[in-house]
């Protein structure tokens, strides 16, 4: 594939984004933060001109999102200095309420899997095709399919049983 | 023909095998009652899968605008200081004035005093550059030359034509925070945003609220109420981030050692850039521990205003929940 024109990028952003944002928001947890990122994959892209623009989005992408939690956890021992007690989420509504433990239920369960499963699952998510997650993540093409099996059924049994956990929990 | 192996149906669910695979596979699930009963139970994993991660979406919103060759990485909170460099020095030169002149109230409330055109707003940190603004950028230059020392800006910001600041958004200094300060609200919208009653100081009008931005927190709303007619405060309600950050931090720094070899080097080298957000960002943090501040549940309130800080200490004590 030859380098990306402006147009070419200005295609891959509108098919791209927000895929990208998708598989970034499930790393970093935070729409504003992951749009954020997102944008400046895309910036960076602009300067870079990658030849496989798509894929090269992906991997700067993780990346980000991986130096971000980092930077996240250096801040967060600076604010434990000034604030100690747990948080708890306010939310307006029941519902709202139903959305937000419904996610929280979803990001325990990929929380479960393996780092090398959920990457996997998340590209699949995000819409990579077996060949470009192939080339994201060094596994075989051949092994794409077992490795999203396997990601998969931990998924649904990690959620499983951390709905039933609750239920157990709540009496 | 052997049984198809989870993995296969997967791909072959999924259209992911060749035409000549995909044969063999119904070839074999013609003659293999197991097999089609498990490719019907993998059928439903893969919806059942899709379903949950569809319950982890960011919100759907609509697609921001592609600009060529004006794309900005993205300028809402100082930890977000990248490329280009003239950015950068945008932003350590707001650093800069925002110390040297206090807070931004303080500005807006004596604006016959200073030199600039308008500066009684943050947004004139924005304003083409004034003899005032040269004089102050000589006190940053130090920190701007540290930024253009990093060998990955360096390049970057070669590669790429500096543009003229373009309109930011608002900033405002917070105890020496950096905060975005974005559009007014309602008391409703504050309310819901905080996910409880924004305080502020009973018996001052409220002027305006606005919604703000700042680092770990998921939410900050800034009440401006005027004590008197020449005397504006900013109560800084800031909910804390509800999401155990060290938490995110397990799901990314887990990532396979494999991972980093697919990275390039160029890739890397925003560590060492982290380390100089870092060193700014240490100076506010611990000027804004040292700051009075209350706690309300979930909440934490600062005052920020041209009084004396005793003074604000003493409104600090004051503030009430503002009742619907």
């Amino acid at each position: 594939m030859s380098s990306v024109s402006p147009e070419n990028l200005a295609e891959i952003y509108r098919t791209t984004y927000r895929a990208l944002v998708r598989f970034l928001y499930r790393k970093v947890w935070d729409a504003e933060r992951a749009e954020d990122l997102a944008q400046e994959a895309f910036a960076r892209a602009v300067i870079h001109k990658p030849d496989n623009a798509r894929g090269w989005l992906f991997i700067v992408a993780a990346n980000m999102a991986r130096d971000d939690a980092r930077r996240a956890a250096r801040e967060r021992r600076h604010l434990t200095l000034l604030t100690a007690e747990p948080q708890e989420t306010t939310l307006a509504s029941d519902e709202a309420i139903e959305v937000e433990s419904d996610r929280a239920r979803v990001r325990a369960a990929l929380d479960e899997l393996s780092p090398r499963d959920r990457e996997v699952l998340l590209l699949w998510d995000s819409g990579l095709s077996y060949e470009e997650i192939a080339a994201q993540t060094g596994l075989a093409r051949g092994a794409i399919g077992t490795t999203l099996s396997r990601a998969r059924r931990r998924l649904v049994q990690a959620y499983e049983a951390g709905k039933a956990g609750e239920h157990v929990a709540r009496g | 023909m052997s049984h198809v192996d989870d993995g296969t149906l997967h791909a072959y669910l999924d259209g992911e095998l060749s035409p000549a695979e995909v044969q063999g596979v119904e070839a074999h699930l013609a003659q293999c009652p197991a097999c089609r009963g498990r490719l019907d139970e993998e059928r439903a994993l893969i919806t059942r899968a899709g379903e949950l991660l569809a319950l982890a979406a960011p919100p759907d919103r609509e697609l921001p605008p592609f600009r060529v060759g004006d794309v900005k990485p993205p300028t809402r909170l100082w930890w977000k200081v990248r490329l280009p460099l003239a950015w950068a020095a945008t932003l350590v030169l707001a650093l800069g004035i925002g110390t040297y002149l206090g807070s931004g109230v303080e500005q807006r409330q004596q604006p016959e005093t200073a030199a600039d055109a308008e500066p009684a707003r943050p947004q004139a940190l924005e304003s083409p550059l004034s003899s005032e603004r040269a004089r102050r950028e000589s006190r940053v230059k130090p920190r701007v030359a540290e930024m253009a020392a990093i060998p990955r800006d360096t390049a970057l910001s070669a590669a790429t034509p500096a543009p003229a600041p373009a309109p930011q958004p608002g900033f405002v200094m917070l105890d020496g925070a950096l905060a975005e300060k974005a559009s007014p609200i309602t008391v409703d919208s504050a309310r819901a945003l905080l996910g409880a009653d924004p305080l502020a100081v009973p018996g001052a009008p409220i002027r305006t609220m606005y919604r703000a931005r700042e680092i770990g927190y998921s939410a900050v709303v800034i009440v401006e109420q005027a004590l008197d007619s020449s005397t504006v405060i900013e109560v800084v309600n800031g909910r804390r981030s509800p999401l155990p950050l060290d938490a995110v931090v397990v799901t990314g720094a887990a990532a396979p050692g494999a991972r980093a070899d697919s990275v390039s080097a160029a890739e890397r080298a925003p560590l060492s850039r982290a380390r100089i957000t870092d060193s700014l960002a240490a100076a506010p943090a611990a000027k804004a521990a040292a700051r009075p501040l209350r706690r309300f549940d979930n909440l934490e309130i600062r005052i920020s205003g041209p009084l004396p800080s005793d003074s604000l200490g003493k409104l600090l004590q004051l503030v009430q929940p503002v009742k619907p």
